[in-house]
């Protein structure tokens, strides 16, 4: 298995993850002014198909909106921000804003990029990379289209690398998972990167 | 590298979009040619501004808070036009193809950082007009395909289709809340008749003023649909047999009256109506249209231009 990570570079990459959130947490408790929790990672590969049928077979009302980053040294994939029940007075609240000065899908897409590059700027520093990101978009939450957008990410890929970590805002009663999805090619590159840092060790 | 530098700034007054650096207390401390001709002021005059004073237009509280997760957290921020067409009132290429005054942007705040603290926010404005209007085309086409997919055109009314897919939901959600639900299914007396003596214009005619006459008779949430050539059918949702077979009477009658004029003829119609009310046994939405179909046979093997009830 090419694409499969071995213990060592599971538990390196982990351990990467868990420093990232630490810190990110840390920056974005300071920034919105309140306790943001970051749940310990999921880490899998996932085929196309089952990820595509796990994320649809949700309750309708999910929304989800997805960034696309890439650094260097091939690090590239797209984060996926699910949210279960949109509670957008909170969000506007939550970011500062007058619920007035904001669409609700302003303040989905405003949050989701907040906490997708804050969260993936720290553990580029981690890895000494730099990542740039694409402009967030919603998707629509409507079954059909969010199929097809999975069958169309912006890599084509059978295997991703999944990473799946739960955001809590205990203050304001809001959750969210970010899925982060490294597309094959990219974890080739990415374990390159893991097996230089437990050289360095 | 040294050498290149130089003409860095050359590059980005070519670049087809606008570059605005702001430092960390919203003074404009540059911007590229591209934002010096559309805000049509000389950077000269300007540099050390505050931003809101140069673009007044700015949602300011907004703009502020938008500024502050970029210097705090030294991530980039969006702005994008499908929720917020544009930040900066600057005119655009196509003023007249496109309905709106200004450009339609994408933003995108990056923070310039000097040994990881952020002295400069960097606001990069792409002109996406074209994008903003090609995809309100698209939507409208999206939106007039949608409808003329559920509608007759000869008619205007629901297509059997759309009707039957609207029968399906309205069945379910009557089966699963024990709702009640009715169905008049009536067809046109002696078309071919009609087809025979006036044409097939004068058959058309008849079929979209009768349309047009039961269409004024309904309620907001019946469903009004062409199930087949002169067959037509009514969704009624919440309502009984008692009131399925009032509304029946109520068309038969005003359909028997009217007077369809054609060519100066004076064409007299009448319908045979089958009406049926949904109850336990039915468990598909087909047994409730057999029923008044049974019904609609009925009325017309007992002479026409009347309504029969389902047993």
């Amino acid at each position: 298995m090419p694409f499969s990570l071995d213990e060592d570079q599971l538990d390196c990459l982990q351990e990467l993850i868990n420093v990232a959130m630490g810190q990110a947490s840390d920056q974005l408790a300071r920034y919105l002014d309140t306790f943001v929790f970051l749940k310990v990672p999921n880490i899998e590969l996932v085929n196309a198909q089952e990820f595509s049928k796990s994320l649809t077979s949700n309750n309708q009302s999910t929304a989800v909106v997805s960034q696309g980053f890439f650094g260097y040294e091939g690090i590239r994939g797209e984060a996926l921000l699910v949210y279960q029940h949109k509670d957008s007075n909170h969000i506007a609240d939550l970011l500062g804003y007058d619920p007035d000065e904001l669409s609700d899908e302003e303040q989905l897409i405003d949050i989701s990029s907040i906490l997708t590059t804050t969260f993936l700027n720290v553990f580029a520093s981690q890895i000494e990379n730099q990542l740039s990101y694409n402009a967030p978009k919603l998707l629509t939450s409507e079954q059909d289209s969010m199929s097809e957008y999975l069958d169309h990410l912006s890599f084509s890929w059978d295997i991703a690398l999944k990473v799946n970590i739960t955001y809590q805002v205990t203050d304001y009663s809001f959750n969210c998972d970010m899925i982060l999805l490294i597309p094959e090619s990219a974890i080739i590159d990415i374990k390159t990167v893991i097996d230089r840092i437990l050289e360095a060790l | 590298m040294s050498g290149l530098e130089a003409y860095c700034g050359e590059i980005t007054d070519k670049l087809n979009c606008g570059i605005l650096l702001l430092d960390v207390d919203f003074k404009l401390v540059m911007w590229n040619q591209f934002l010096e001709v559309h805000a049509n002021k000389k950077l000269t005059e300007i540099s050390g501004q505050s931003i809101f004073s140069i673009f007044p237009e700015l949602p300011q509280r907004w703009f502020e808070r938008k500024v502050a997760s970029v210097v705090q957290l030294g991530t980039p921020s969006f702005c994008s036009w499908e929720q917020r067409h544009h930040l900066f009132e600057l005119p655009h290429t196509r003023p007249i193809t496109t309905g709106s005054e200004f450009m339609a942007q994408n933003c995108t705040f990056s923070p310039i950082k000097k040994n990881n603290i952020t002295e400069y926010i960097c606001i990069l404005i792409e002109d996406v007009t074209d994008v903003c209007y090609y995809q309100s085309m698209l939507k409208k086409a999206m939106n007039d395909l949608a409808l003329s997919n559920r509608i007759d055109g000869l008619t205007q009314i629901f297509n059997r289709k759309h009707w039957e897919d609207c029968l399906a939901q309205e069945f379910a959600r009557a089966h699963r809340y024990d709702h009640k639900l009715s169905l008049i299914m009536f067809d046109l007396d002696h078309f071919k008749l009609l087809n025979d003596n006036y044409g097939h214009q004068g058959g058309d005619q008849v079929l979209i003023e009768l349309a047009k006459n039961v269409t004024s008779m309904l309620r907001l949430g019946d469903v009004f649909g062409r199930y087949g050539g002169e067959e037509f059918a009514i969704i009624l949702p919440e309502t009984d047999i008692n009131g399925a077979s009032e509304l029946a009477g109520r068309l038969q009658k005003s359909i028997n009256q009217a007077n369809i004029v054609f060519q100066k003829n004076c064409i007299k119609t009448s319908v045979s109506i089958g009406v049926a009310e949904l109850d336990k046994t039915d468990n598909h939405y087909e047994s409730l249209i057999s029923k008044a179909d049974v019904a609609l046979y009925k009325a017309k093997s007992s002479g026409r231009n009347q309504f029969c009830v389902s047993e």
